[in-house]
């Protein structure tokens, strides 16, 4: 391995989509957030406690930023497209909701800074965190835009879990310990479960076989969860996906800083695409009668 | 410890204890297993038990039991424990979906607080003791050699239904007593009375998917009023093009208001005035014909043109006109009124003036389908609300019982303290608390039996809102029971009427048993196809419901007799608001760590009480975010932290309910303040309900405490420009996304 390859594939492997990236994709997990039906319940966010092993961090340490919520739900009272700078005396819209989990950007800024490769662009389009290989440089969530890593600044689980509370622990996946970053995975046990099953059953996966927590806790469906690796390489991955198809209604496309729409009046867009980040999450608009 | 003391479920249990740590990820079989710290056998998986495949999870139907909706729940159970419920598919009632509530249950189950053996009082203190002698204090003071008359006995209960409904129903024929006080602080129990008089049916079917526009008057449907997963996918369908509009007027935001398309605050109490305004409007700009109407309505209707009505309720007359405008235009529509309108002296006339909307919009039959026509009303969903509470702590003022039995219901804590309800208990001579938790009420009780949780235990349940397809929902034990010196529910009620009519229940040895001779009984029709008892069961067991085909009925338009009144505002200057969210519930969920990590959806306050205020109101106080307030009724005060936001009504003060435990385990006790302990004893006028919406509070800022912050999600209320959450306008969707 000379210093020429190490670079050649580094400089690669930092190129977003439209560069030719690094990767042969075998899938392309995206999702699709509909904020019209989104209501800001939470139920998604405790079904994600429930199976991601989601320490409880308590009053005091939520207070110093420690939360583990791997997915959560922003508020926001201002709404700059009904009038930018209008100051109403009551909040007549409503509030905006936003749930924000891992964006599994394919051109993430969390992985070319991680110094010893614990998370890194997986054949399936995710980004992942490997737990043991982590050494806490706390540099992916640092260049995060959108603070979705969660750092265990302390070992959580000691006072997390007390009997028999721990019982609930999901045994797919780990408990982290001090020292590591985490973050949503796309609910990664499941997909390899799925992958796993169709390939003792010797078929493909069909869309809609799994879904994350979140997604399939959702009381009015908001979430769409599928393969969209037909956007990019068509043909490939999971056919006749939803989520693929409501990304090609709203005319968003990967690999694009700013989108060129036919209708730019569509929903769809992407939180920060402008920073090349190529997220995979997609979310619609939220519609209100004016 | 030998094999032959352990069952083999217990052992995989143990396994499973020392596994955690065990990095077992992205296997799909386990390749280590551990055994508990201390234990020297290490007995291998030689005949695992049928069913059980190491590192496989399987799942299984039960139903949630956290609330009366009776959402079909699948629990994945590996290794002998329960680790995740998922919505039950064939549920019409949740259709696969699950609320946080019903996310967190696991949470009631593991929980490290349960009463793990039952206690009894001696010498003041709660002492633990076996079953069998509970169950021998308990013939003793309440079995036939009690000697105590009927009406001497009463239960205090949240919503129960199916064969726990019907076994508790017996053991009050059995012993001859009426005293069955159902009691759910949240509720919607004058929703309910107006339906019952205006529509002929008190739980009519809410087709918010069918409607074109929503006017609600503080119904929180999406989060705390009726059946919320079903509503929620409703509302999904309602939210489909055609969109539909959604109206929301209230005096405090909720997370049905923070959806709406229209949010106006409402003063306090104004409700019923606001719906006339638009019932005037609607005759005199859109020529609604109103004439049938009864003269006395008619007469209402026109005393309030908007202009008036504007200046009474706060709304402006641009409002009142639009939302007039759009439930003309668009058919059908869907008018509510949830527990802010009902929480008043006059609470009634406010949800019959909200009805009296449908009425004239021609929404009955329409978006208000008739619920009737479930085959086994003794089955069927007994609920309540305040009232119940009301008349037991008068019941218990004249010493009417000896002995009062207690189940899921928290009265102690519910009850507001003015009510006095744990002084007057104390008069009651022997008072048996069934329940997982030593909550407040737990406390006060002379014998404490521990049940099992939702998850351990049998049983059936009759959602209070049923699903066109109309169905029972069967409860079954997903694991052992964590503590063998629980009971289940069912269990203990066959324990106590075994006590007054042994020979017509000696035949169930368990509540299983009385389950399956029920099931069996249950007529031929519903076993399509079975051949046997058996395989219906097994069938209903595999599915989790059974469904009993369409209901029947239809509902008739008439209106009542209701005179709406105007607030009158006296005494003290504010209107406290107990607002219900979803996370906390009635308080009944405070002892789940999820749900109190939780955000609060409008303040994302997290382990806390706070108090939600208007700019407007916010400056009179000379308060900011964060600090520290008291509210003040003539019944006592409370202290809590500001939460400022627009989505309020100046007039108002909301302290949301579910904080403020003195007991109820680690998660809840000592955290925050319960606003239901300083409400007025104010009653509403027809139905006797709780007037909990017409405390009338002052506030005044007073000194923060030293490191009690303000604890929530999120620096910014503001996106900055930052384009996070983008919105269209509805005449861009329709262009874009279709009419159709």
């Amino acid at each position: 391995m000379s210093l020429e390859n190490i670079l050649t594939d580094w400089s690669r492997y930092r190129k977003g989509l439209e560069q030719g990236g690094f990767h042969d994709y075998e899938h392309m997990w995206g999702m699709v957030i509909d904020l019209d039906k989104c209501t800001g319940c939470g139920a998604c966010v405790v079904a994600c406690y429930a199976e991601n092993n989601l320490a409880v961090v308590g009053k005091d340490r939520f207070a110093d930023g420690h939360a583990m919520h791997w997915l959560r739900i922003e508020r926001y009272w201002d709404e700059p497209d009904l009038g930018e700078g209008r100051v109403a005396e009551y909040q007549h819209h409503g509030a905006s909701f936003l749930p924000m989990h891992c964006q599994q950007c394919n051109a993430a800024t969390c992985e070319p800074v991680c110094p010893v490769a614990a998370t890194y662009h997986t054949p399936d389009g995710l980004n992942a965190q490997v737990y043991n290989r982590c050494i806490g440089s706390r540099y992916c969530s640092n260049n995060c835009p959108y603070r979705l890593r969660y750092f265990n600044f302390f070992s959580y689980y000691e006072s997390s879990w007390p009997a028999p509370l721990h019982m609930q622990l999901n045994p797919d996946l780990t408990v982290r310990d001090k020292g590591v970053m985490e973050k949503c995975t796309f609910c990664v046990q499941r997909i390899r479960a799925a992958k796993d099953k169709a390939q003792m059953e010797d078929r493909k996966l069909t869309d809609g076989e799994f879904q994350p927590a979140c997604v399939q806790t959702c009381p009015t469906s908001a979430m769409t969860f599928g393969d969209i690796l037909d956007l990019h390489n068509p043909g490939k991955g999971v056919e006749n996906t939803r989520a693929a198809a409501l990304w090609r209604k709203h005319e968003v496309e990967l690999g694009k800083t700013r989108q060129t729409k036919q209708d730019p009046d569509l929903r769809g867009y992407r939180i920060f695409e402008g920073l090349n980040t190529d997220p995979k999450v997609l979310f619609l608009e939220r519609v209100r009668e004016v | 410890m030998s094999l032959d003391k352990m069952k083999r479920r217990e052992f995989l249990k143990v396994l499973g204890w020392g596994g955690v740590g065990t990095t077992l990820a992205g296997c799909d079989m386990p390749t280590t297993v551990t055994v508990q710290e201390g234990e020297e056998e290490v007995v291998a998986y030689l005949a695992p038990e049928e069913y059980v495949i190491p590192g496989i999870g399987v799942w299984y139907a039960t139903t949630c039991a956290q609330c009366g909706s009776g959402c079909g729940v699948h629990g994945r159970v590996r290794e002998g424990r329960v680790l995740k419920l998922e919505g039950n598919p064939d549920s019409q009632v949740n259709r696969g979906k699950l609320c946080q509530a019903g996310q967190a249950s696991l949470q009631a189950h593991y929980n490290p607080d349960r009463i793990t053996a039952p206690r009894v009082r001696r010498n003041g203190q709660l002492e633990t003791i076996g079953w069998d002698q509970a169950l021998a204090l308990l013939e003793e003071k309440v079995g036939p050699s009690s000697g105590l008359a009927g009406e001497r006995f009463a239960w205090v209960t949240d919503t129960v239904s199916g064969h726990q409904a019907v076994l508790l129903k017996a053991w009050m024929e059995a012993v001859g007593s009426r005293h069955h006080y159902v009691h759910e602080a949240v509720n919607d129990a004058v929703w309910r009375a107006v339906c019952r008089d205006m529509l002929g049916d008190e739980n009519p079917r809410l087709r918010i998917d069918k409607a074109r526009v929503i006017l609600s008057f503080g119904a929180d449907f999406l989060s705390t009023w009726g059946s919320t997963v079903q509503n929620s996918a409703r509302y999904a369908e309602f939210r489909t093009a055609p969109r539909g509009v959604l109206v929301q007027a209230e005096p405090k935001m909720t997370v049905t208001g923070a959806n709406a398309d229209l949010w106006v605050p409402v003063r306090p109490g104004a409700e019923g005035v606001l719906a006339l305004a638009i019932a005037n409007r609607l005759a005199a700009e859109h020529g609604r014909d109103l004439s049938k109407l009864p003269a006395d309505v008619q007469q209402q209707v026109r005393a309030y043109d908007i202009d008036k009505a504007a200046r009474i309720t706060g709304v402006s007359a641009e409002h009142i006109a639009r939302i007039a405008a759009l439930l003309n235009e668009r058919a059908p529509s869907l008018v509510l009124a949830g527990t802010p309108a009902e929480g008043h002296a006059r609470g009634y006339d406010n949800v019959a003036a909200a009805m009296l909307l449908n009425i004239v919009l021609g929404n009955v039959g329409k978006t208000l389908e008739s619920g009737a026509g479930f085959p086994f009303p003794q089955l069927a969903a007994k609920t309540g609300g305040n009232r119940e509470l009301l008349d037991f702590a008068a019941a218990l003022e004249s010493k009417s019982f000896d002995v009062v039995f207690f189940k899921g219901a928290n009265p102690v804590y519910t009850a507001p303290e003015a009510l006095k309800l744990k002084e007057k208990l104390a008069g009651v001579p022997f008072k048996v608390a069934f329940t997982q938790f030593e909550d407040e009420t737990a406390q006060q009780a002379d014998l404490v039996l521990p049940l099992r949780s939702m998850l351990e235990d049998w049983g059936t349940h009759v959602p209070t809102a049923q699903p066109e397809q109309m169905l029972i929902s069967l409860q079954q034990p997903l694991m052992e029971p964590l503590y063998p010196e629980t009971r289940g529910f069912g269990d203990a009620l066959l324990a106590l009427l075994k006590l007054r009519k042994a020979p017509q229940y000696a035949a169930y040895d368990d509540y299983y048993a009385y389950l399956r001779n029920a099931f069996a009984a249950l007529p031929a029709t519903l076993k399509q196809g079975a051949i046997s008892d058996q395989q219906f069961w097994t069938r209903a067991v595999q599915k989790g419901v059974i469904e009993v085909g369409a209901g029947s009925g239809s509902l008739t338009a008439r209106v009542a007799a209701f005179t709406v009144a105007e607030p009158a505002d006296q005494g003290r200057p504010y209107t406290l608001v107990p607002s219900a969210g979803a996370n906390l519930h009635d308080g009944r969920y405070a002892n789940l760590p999820w749900l109190q990590e939780l955000p609060d959806p409008i303040s994302k306050v997290v382990w806390d009480s706070w108090a939600e205020m208007h700019p407007i109101t916010a400056a009179k106080i000379g308060a900011k975010t964060g600090d520290r307030v008291r509210i003040e009724s003539d019944h006592g005060a409370i202290e809590a932290k500001v939460y400022i936001y627009k989505g309020m009504h100046p007039d108002a003060i909301a302290v949301p309910l579910g904080q403020g435990h003195e007991a109820y385990g680690r998660y809840a006790q000592g955290r925050g303040v319960n606003p239901l302990k300083i409400l007025g004893l104010a009653t509403e006028t027809k139905t006797g309900e709780l007037a909990h919406h017409a405390t009338r509070v002052q506030v005044t800022r007073i000194a923060d405490k030293v490191g009690d912050k303000l604890v929530k999600l999120g620096g910014s209320e503001a996106q900055l420009g930052r384009k996070l959450v983008a919105t269209v306008t509805a005449d861009v969707y329709a262009r874009t996304e279709g009419e159709a």
